[in-house]
C-alpha cells in the first residue's frame, strides 16, 4: 500500500460529509490508524480473539453486554476522537490490544498512543509527546496499571476519567460506566479460546448489532432510556461498519438493506426519546427481521471488503 | 492505486452512505439509476488550490494564477487565496493584477504581514509610492505596537526592510516577488503538521495561535472546509459570532453536508437563541449522518440544554 500518497491523515478530526467526486475515499475508515507500510487488508480482515469470561449472574450479564456494546461505538467518547470515529475498540480490538495502531501526532511506534496529547484532550494534554504501548485488556490483570479487583472503584474512576477527560466526552449514563467496567473485568486470559486470531466476518458484526439491541431492550425493561438509546446507537455503529464492507460498486443493494435497517433503529431511538412504549416492539421486530437481511449479506460476503483479496484490491 | 483525498475523504468513509446507495434499486429516467447530484462532477476548490500551489512552486505562474483565480471565484472571501493569486500574478509579470488581488487579500484579512509586504512591494514596482508608503506605515505601526516583543517581530522587521528596499526599484520586473512567505515551502505534510498543531492549540484554548496555525494549514490545503470550520469555531470562542458564522457558511457552501460545520453552526444558533435554526441544523445533521454520528448527539445536547452542556 502506497501510504506516501495518502494525504493529510491528520485532517481526520472532522467527520466531513460531502462527497466530492474527484477521488474515492479509502474503503474502510479503520485504515486511518493502520501503521504506514502495514498490510491493511490483512489487518482489517482478522482480529485478536475476544477473551470474555461467562458472566456469573443475570445482572452481570446485562452490564457486560452494555459495556461490550459501548466499547464498540464512538458515541461514548467525545471531542476530536469521537468525530474521527475512534471508539474503545479502535485501540483494543476485541478487547485486546492493537499492535498496528498508528496515528500521526498520537503514536510513536505502531501500537502506541500518547493518551495525554492535546490533540484529543483539552483536559489531559501535557505537551509532552510520550506515546505508550497500548495494553492488552485480555492479558494478565497484573500487567494492567489499574486495579480491577471487585469492589474497588478504581476501574470505574479510571474509565470515567478516560471518557470525560482524556476524550472530552459527555457524562456517560451510570449503567454504561458500570457496564464498561464490567466488560473490562470480564476480559481474562483464562477465557481466551485456543486460537489467537479470528477472521472478521459479517455475521460477527451483525451479531454485535443484535447484542447491542438486546442490551437496549434490557435497558428499556429497566426503565433506563439513556442507556437504551446509547445501545441502539451502538447497533447503528455496527451497521455502519458493515455498510463500509459492502461499499463496493456492485453491492449497493446490500448497503441499501443495511441503511433501511439503520433507519428502523433511528426511528426506535426517536421513540425511546419521546417515551413511546412502541419502541420495544420496534426493536423486537428489528431483531426478528435481522436474520432475513443478513442472509443476503452473507451470500455476497465474498465480494465485499470482508474478503481480504477484495479489500486488498481496493487499497492498492 | 486509489489516491486518497484529504480529510474530507476520510470523513466520508466514517459516516456517510456511499453515493452508490442512492436509488440503487431504482431505474430513473436519466439512464444512470442515480440522482444527478450524486453523479455530476462537483467542483473541488481544495484540489484546484493545490494544483495552483504546485504550479506556483514549479514557477508556472500563469497556470498557478489561473487556478487561484478559479478558487477565488468559488471562495471570494478567502484572503489567503487572494494572496496566492496576487503572488502568482506577480510571478507572471502582471503587477497590476497582483496589486488588485493583494489589495483584496489585505482588505479581507489585515492581519498577515506577508500580504502587506507584498502589496507594498508590488505598488513600489508600479511606481505607486504613495500607496506603498501607506502599506509601509501599516507595517511600521505594527512594529511599534509589537515593540520587538511579539511573535511576529522578526517577520515585521524583515517585511519593513523588504518594502524599504523595493521603494528604490524604478522599473517593474517580471520576476516573482520576494518569497519570504512560507507558502513557497507549503506542502501537504507541512499542512498536516500545522493542522495538528491548530487542533492542539484549540484544545489548549490558545486561540490566536490556533488561528495562525490554521492559516499555515490553509496555505498548504487551500480553503478546506475542515479548516474553515475550525476557524469558525475559534472565532466563536473569541466571541466573534459574526466571523464564526461567515466561516461556517463558507465551509457549508463548499461541503453542504459537512458534519462539523453543521454541528457548530447549530451550536452558534443555540448561543443566539435561534432554537428553530438549531433544530434545522440538527435535522440536516441527522439526514447526513447515516448510521448515526456524535455530532448530532452533541448538538442535540446543546439544544436540550439551551446552551453548552459542559458549562
Amino acid at each position: 500500500m502506497d501510504r506516501s500518497r495518502r494525504r493529510s491523515r491528520l485532517l481526520i478530526f472532522f467527520a466531513a460529509g460531502a462527497a466530492l467526486a474527484a477521488a474515492p475515499p479509502p474503503p474502510l475508515h479503520a485504515l486511518r490508524w493502520v501503521a504506514p507500510g502495514a498490510d491493511g487488508a490483512r489487518i482489517l480482515t482478522q482480529r485478536p480473539v475476544e477473551c470474555l469470561a461467562a458472566p456469573k449472574s443475570a445482572s452481570e450479564a446485562y452490564l457486560v453486554e452494555v459495556g461490550r456494546a459501548a466499547f464498540r461505538t464512538p458515541l461514548v467518547l467525545g471531542g476530536a476522537a469521537a468525530r474521527a470515529g475512534v471508539e474503545c475498540e479502535t485501540c483494543h480490538r476485541n478487547g485486546r490490544s492493537n499492535r498496528d495502531f498508528s496515528l500521526p501526532g498520537l503514536s510513536g511506534a505502531p501500537g502506541t498512543a500518547d493518551v495525554t496529547s492535546f490533540l484529543f484532550s483539552p483536559k489531559r494534554g501535557d505537551n509532552v509527546f510520550d506515546p505508550k504501548p497500548i495494553p492488552d485488556l485480555g492479558g494478565p490483570k497484573s500487567a494492567l496499571k489499574i486495579s480491577q479487583a471487585p469492589g474497588s472503584p478504581a476501574l470505574e474512576r479510571f474509565i470515567h476519567g478516560l471518557v470525560t477527560e482524556e476524550f472530552d466526552g459527555a457524562e456517560p449514563p451510570p449503567a454504561v460506566l458500570a457496564g464498561l467496567a464490567a466488560y473490562v473485568r470480564a476480559l481474562s486470559p483464562s477465557a481466551c479460546p485456543a486460537a489467537t486470531a479470528e477472521p472478521v466476518i459479517m455475521e460477527a458484526d451483525a451479531e454485535n448489532a443484535r447484542r447491542a439491541v438486546r442490551a437496549g431492550l434490557a435497558a428499556l425493561a429497566g426503565n433506563d432510556p439513556a442507556t437504551a438509546m446509547l445501545m441502539v446507537g451502538a447497533a447503528r455503529t455496527a451497521l455502519g461498519d458493515m455498510a463500509e464492507r459492502y461499499a463496493t460498486p456492485d453491492l449497493a443493494t446490500d448497503v441499501q438493506s443495511l441503511r433501511v435497517a439503520d433507519l428502523d433503529l433511528a426511528a426506535a431511538i426517536a421513540d425511546i426519546r419521546q417515551g413511546d412504549p412502541t419502541a420495544r416492539l420496534s426493536l423486537e421486530t428489528w431483531l426478528a427481521h435481522s436474520e432475513g437481511w443478513t442472509k443476503s449479506l452473507a451470500a455476497d460476503e465474498g465480494r465485499s471488503y470482508y474478503d481480504r483479496a477484495t479489500l486488498a484490491r481496493a487499497i492498492h | 492505486m486509489a489516491v486518497w483525498r484529504t480529510a474530507l475523504a476520510w470523513g466520508i468513509a466514517a459516516g456517510m452512505a456511499p453515493a452508490s446507495l442512492a436509488l440503487a434499486s431504482g431505474t430513473g429516467g436519466g439512464g444512470g439509476g442515480q440522482m444527478p447530484s450524486f453523479t455530476a462532477p462537483q467542483y473541488d476548490p481544495v484540489r484546484e488550490y493545490q494544483q495552483g500551489l504546485a504550479d506556483y512552486q514549479a514557477e508556472k505562474f500563469k497556470s498557478a494564477a489561473s487556478h487561484f483565480q478559479n478558487v477565488a471565484d468559488a471562495q471570494p472571501r478567502d484572503a489567503n487565496t487572494w494572496y496566492m493569486l496576487g503572488s502568482a500574478k506577480s510571478g507572471a509579470g502582471d503587477l497590476k493584477g497582483a496589486e488588485k488581488a493583494l489589495t483584496k487579500s489585505v482588505k479581507l484579512d489585515p492581519a498577515p504581514i506577508a500580504a502587506h509586504r507584498d502589496l507594498a512591494i508590488a505598488e513600489a514596482k508600479l511606481k505607486e509610492n504613495d500607496k506603498a508608503n501607506a502599506e509601509l506605515a501599516v507595517l511600521n505601526a505594527r512594529a511599534t505596537a509589537c515593540n520587538s516583543a511579539c511573535a511576529e517581530a522578526a517577520d515585521i522587521k524583515a517585511a519593513v526592510a523588504a518594502v524599504q528596499q523595493a521603494l528604490g526599484v524604478v522599473s517593474p520586473s517580471a520576476s516573482a516577488l520576494p518569497l519570504q512567505g512560507d507558502f513557497k515551502f507549503a506542502a501537504l505534510n507541512t499542512g498536516d503538521v500545522a493542522y495538528a498543531r491548530a487542533v492542539s492549540l484549540i484544545n489548549e484554548r490558545r486561540f490566536p495561535e490556533a488561528l495562525e496555525a490554521l492559516d499555515a494549514a490553509e496555505r498548504s490545503f487551500g480553503p478546506h472546509p475542515d479548516i474553515l470550520t475550525y476557524k469558525g469555531y475559534v472565532w466563536r470562542k473569541l466571541g466573534r459570532l459574526d466571523l464564526a458564522e461567515s466561516f461556517y457558511r463558507r465551509a457549508l457552501a463548499e461541503a453542504p453536508t459537512h458534519r462539523g460545520a453543521t454541528e457548530y453552526y447549530g451550536e452558534l444558533k443555540v448561543i443566539r437563541g435561534d432554537m428553530a435554526g438549531a433544530r434545522l441544523m440538527l435535522a440536516r445533521l441527522e439526514d447526513a449522518c447515516a448510521f448515526g454520528c456524535v455530532e448530532a448527539q452533541d448538538l442535540r445536547r446543546w439544544i436540550d440544554h439551551g446552551g453548552d452542556p459542559a458549562s
